[in-house]
């Protein structure tokens, strides 16, 4: 086993036999998915409700020769995929919501997929299940199908949001169903991940590369027409294809239960030949050579970090190559169609005629990986608590503030590199095309993201504090949270009052604009102050696990 | 700081209590153990000796009352944890580093540790360290923990029931450790659910029943909890065993049937056995009471 034995009862007893096993099996993840489920299906819901009450308010405007123009230009079908039906609030919902919400339910079914699985089994709380009747192939398919099934409520609740906001049927149907799809790919992608790895983390990180490689996929699909076939190969893809309030096709739809089906019945096939906490592709268990950062704590804090910024590095380069590489095509179509560009600066996108302009506002999009990598690594200190993986250290000459602190320096440290390579990929992405973008000016617009960064690590660290079961919640609650109400608020003309809650509010487009210096540090010393507050109250706590 | 004058005892609570919500694990506990001293902390499952010890290393903050580790106050970790090492109950590590670099890393960031003594125990121990954590079982989870402890010679050595995944052999090993640490002088915090444990490793002992100390102790009065339980199935009837009852050391003899004889018995076995010889005896039974029946007999329903 990885970890201890478990410290909470199994949420079953011991049942006489395997078919009350197997329900009680079922209940426990009801109850594990739940709440996450209903927090899911509300935004999903929620925000395509309000995006189509919104847009009538808009009294649309757009007129079909603009629409075709927008249809064919790659820049615009690159980032955004295809527009189809701008002219119908359900289609321009979809267009505007349609990836971000994918993103987000695919992203979120893989997560609790693993969590569920590995992550259960790393507890050790699957010891005990299993030593009754229960096989491990049917406990995986038992807790398979109940993320499948939320997955689905997700996707459901988008099309019942669309319905009754007063969007068309069928096309709330066909989106309802493309994001229940990716859920369900997401789910699927999870427990097979949890099948082929020995632990959650590592596990998490593959599926959800998987499924976020499927978004890059799909932009290059429909960037480069000779590849577009790749969009059949990924929900992202086929989103754009069943072509919501436009075609309602139901092929794609097909397809996507095909790309859930396989990594699905794959999960069950492998699980049945491998043993309790064992994993297809175990990696060596034997190793000699040993690592010399584990010998001091900014060592230790480097260690943790290392492989996941490698990771999102990684991920976040190849996103903002193509961003860079996209830049000519979609600022001279924006020039060329200034009714697009205003369409664009509403929806919070201003400038995007210029070279600057357009990078600028793609970093705003930066902001939200940067901070959700800072959050999770906090709340990966946070598991490791729960699991009791920090008694030793803690029995040690170690302050709980001190640790804190040193890992909060090491990932605000991380956050920097990982901002600055998202604006280095673009440089060199802009340069490619002779974009005419210089690399100060890539640079800088890229870590000017920061604080909005920082400001999610300071909220992790409250967190970690007064509330360590939702970090990350928490954590990422000022960059996607406030991402959101920017958007919805440039996009629907809210009052400056909200808007000026997110914290996008308080950045200049940079490179185009100078630096918003007093919003920066304004956000850097709430970071901070948040920070301070939470490492002082996570070593005054009962430290859990 | 000043160095802690060498009087100062290695542990000392006064009046510590904690509370998780309605359950009442630590209550009103004070107690002291003075430097170089083997101390036993026994106790059933549950009686509240982990929340004590994660009390003592500050872990857990103290509802009631406060503790102090070589006179320095349990919270002020930095300064306490300087001259104690801990083994937790059940020792989880990170899945992916490999023993060695677990110890390394204790090693490096603790106040010192005598590598050469190390290695001696990782062979004592038996522990292949250059397998990942996530590979080993809970007893090889305790042994990297007992051996990163025992290698700091730190002065104060607490252990939560460190014996509860090690076999025989390695109880034997560990035993030995303890043996060798207070030769060396230095004190130990042992808590055990277990009699036969504390008597072996200890020279005095706390026992604390349903989170208050209920006695402390020292060796000899220690021994009179100990009982076994005997149990004799007659091929014939013996009447004549009842005279059992009037044996030294034998309490509480009953006769379920006529061929069977079960009673409790404390001090040597010898009279008893003696007395069994005569008789038919088709079958023979002896057994330890758990700790928590040897409490309940000794004292009654509730805490004292
Ligand atoms: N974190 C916690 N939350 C709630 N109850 C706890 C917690 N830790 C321990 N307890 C309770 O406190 C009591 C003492 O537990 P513990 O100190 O672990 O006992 P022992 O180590 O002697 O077996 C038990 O009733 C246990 O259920
Ligand atoms: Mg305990």
């Amino acid at each position: 086993m990885t970890t201890r034995t478990p410290s909470r009862p199994a949420p079953a007893a011991l049942p006489a036999t395997s078919r009350s096993a197997g329900r009680a099996v079922t209940g426990a993840a009801v109850r594990q998915v739940r709440r996450g489920t209903a927090v899911v299906a509300a935004v999903c819901g929620g925000l395509t409700a309000l995006v189509v009450v919104q847009y009538r308010g808009l009294d649309g405007a757009v007129g079909i020769g603009s629409l075709t123009a927008l249809a064919e230009n790659p820049a615009i079908r690159t980032l955004f995929g295809p527009p189809v039906a701008l002219d119908d609030p359900g289609g321009f919902t979809v267009w505007r919501t349609g990836t971000v919400l994918a993103v987000l339910v695919g992203t979120w079914a893989a997560l609790t997929a693993t969590r569920l699985t590995r992550g259960e089994e790393e507890a050790g709380r699957w010891d005990l299940l299993l030593a009754g009747r229960l096989r491990l192939r049917s406990l995986v398919a038992r807790t398979l199908v109940v993320v499948l099934a939320a997955a689905a409520v997700t996707g459901a609740a988008a099309g019942l949001g669309l319905l009754l906001a007063g969007a068309a049927g069928p096309g709330a149907a066909v989106f309802g169903g493309v994001l229940a799809g990716t859920g369900t790919v997401g789910a699927a992608l999870g427990v097979l991940a949890a099948q082929l790895l020995p632990d959650r983390r590592s596990a998490s990180g593959l599926a959800v590369a998987v499924l976020l490689g499927g978004l890059l996929a799909r932009m290059v699909a429909d960037g480069v027409p000779a590849l577009g076939w790749l969009a059949w190969l990924t929900p992202f893809g086929l989103l754009g294809r069943a072509a919501p309030f436009a075609t309602d096709r139901p092929a794609p739809l097909l397809v996507l239960a095909l790309l859930a089906a396989v990594p699905a019945v794959l999960a069950v096939v492998l699980a049945g030949g491998r043993d309790l906490g064992g994993s297809r592709v175990a990696g060596r268990d034997r190793r000699t050579a040993h690592s010399r950062l584990l010998t001091s704590l900014p060592g230790l804090a480097l260690h943790r970090t290392r492989r996941a910024l490698g990771t999102w590095a990684a991920g976040l380069m190849a996103y903002f190559l193509l961003i860079g590489l996209l830049a000519t095509a979609m600022t001279d179509f924006l020039r060329a169609n200034p009714f697009f560009a205003r369409l664009a600066a509403q929806a919070g996108f201003a400038q995007l005629g210029s070279v600057e302009g357009y990078v600028s506002a793609l970093y705003a999009l930066l902001a939200v990986p940067v901070g959700v990598f800072a959050a999770g690594r906090i709340a990966a200190t946070a598991a490791d608590e729960a699991a009791g993986r920090l008694a030793l250290l803690y029995s040690l000459p170690v302050g709980r503030s001190r640790w804190a602190a040193t890992e909060a320096a090491t990932v605000a440290a991380a956050s920097v590199v990982l901002a600055g390579a998202g604006g280095l990929a673009t440089w060199i992405g802009t340069s490619w095309v002779g974009a005419g973008l210089g690399l100060g000016d890539a640079l800088a617009g890229a870590l000017g993201v920061l604080p909005v960064a920082l400001l999610c690590l300071g909220a992790a660290l409250a967190a970690l504090g007064w509330a360590p079961a939702a970090v990350l919640p928490i954590g990422v609650l000022p960059a996607a949270g406030g991402y959101v109400l920017l958007v919805l608020g440039d996009t629907f003309g809210w009052p400056g009052a909200v808007r000026w809650f997110s914290p996008f509010a308080h950045l200049n487009a940079v490179p185009a604009e100078p630096v918003d210096v007093a919003g920066g540090l304004g956000m850097l010393a709430v970071a901070g102050v948040l920070a301070l507050a939470g490492c002082l109250r996570y070593a005054r706590r009962d430290l859990l696990g | 700081m000043a160095v802690p004058s060498p009087s100062a005892p290695a542990v000392r609570t006064e009046g510590l209590g904690k509370r998780f919500g309605p359950t009442e694990a630590v209550v009103d506990l004070s107690l002291t153990v003075p430097p170089g001293e083997v101390f036993g902390f026994l106790g059933p499952n549950g009686a509240g000796k982990s929340t004590t010890i994660r009390l003592l290393l500050g872990l857990l903050r103290p509802t009631t009352g406060s503790a102090w580790v070589f006179d320095a106050p349990a919270g002020e970790v930095a300064r306490a944890h300087r001259r104690l090492a801990y083994v937790p109950a059940d020792v989880s590590l990170w899945p992916s580093l490999t023993g060695r670099e677990c110890l390394d890393l204790l090693a490096g960031v603790g106040p010192g540790t005598d590598l050469a003594y190390r290695d001696q125990l990782l062979e004592r121990f038996a522990l292949d360290p250059d397998r990942r954590a996530r590979t080993y079982s809970s007893g090889n989870r305790q042994k990297v923990a007992l051996v990163a402890a025992f290698a700091t010679r730190a002065p104060l050595l607490v252990l939560d029931e460190p014996t509860s995944g090690l076999d025989p052999l390695m109880e034997r090993e560990f035993r030995a450790c303890i043996a060798e640490a207070a030769e060396r002088g230095q004190t130990v915090f042992l808590s055990s659910h277990q009699l036969a444990e504390v008597e072996l490793a200890c020279s005095r002992v706390g026992i604390i029943r349903e989170g208050r100390l209920v006695e402390v102790t020292g060796l000899a009065e220690l021994r009179r909890l100990r009982r076994a339980e005997v149990v004799a199935d007659l091929s014939t009837p013996a009447p004549e065993l009842q005279r059992l009852a009037a044996l030294p050391g034998v309490s509480d003899l009953r006769w379920p049937t006529p061929v069977r004889l079960e009673l409790s018995l404390t001090g040597p076995p010898g009279p008893v056995l003696r007395a069994l010889a005569d008789a038919d005896v088709a079958h023979l039974e002896m057994r330890e009471p758990s700790l928590e029946e040897i409490f309940l007999d000794y004292y009654g329903q509730g805490p004292a």
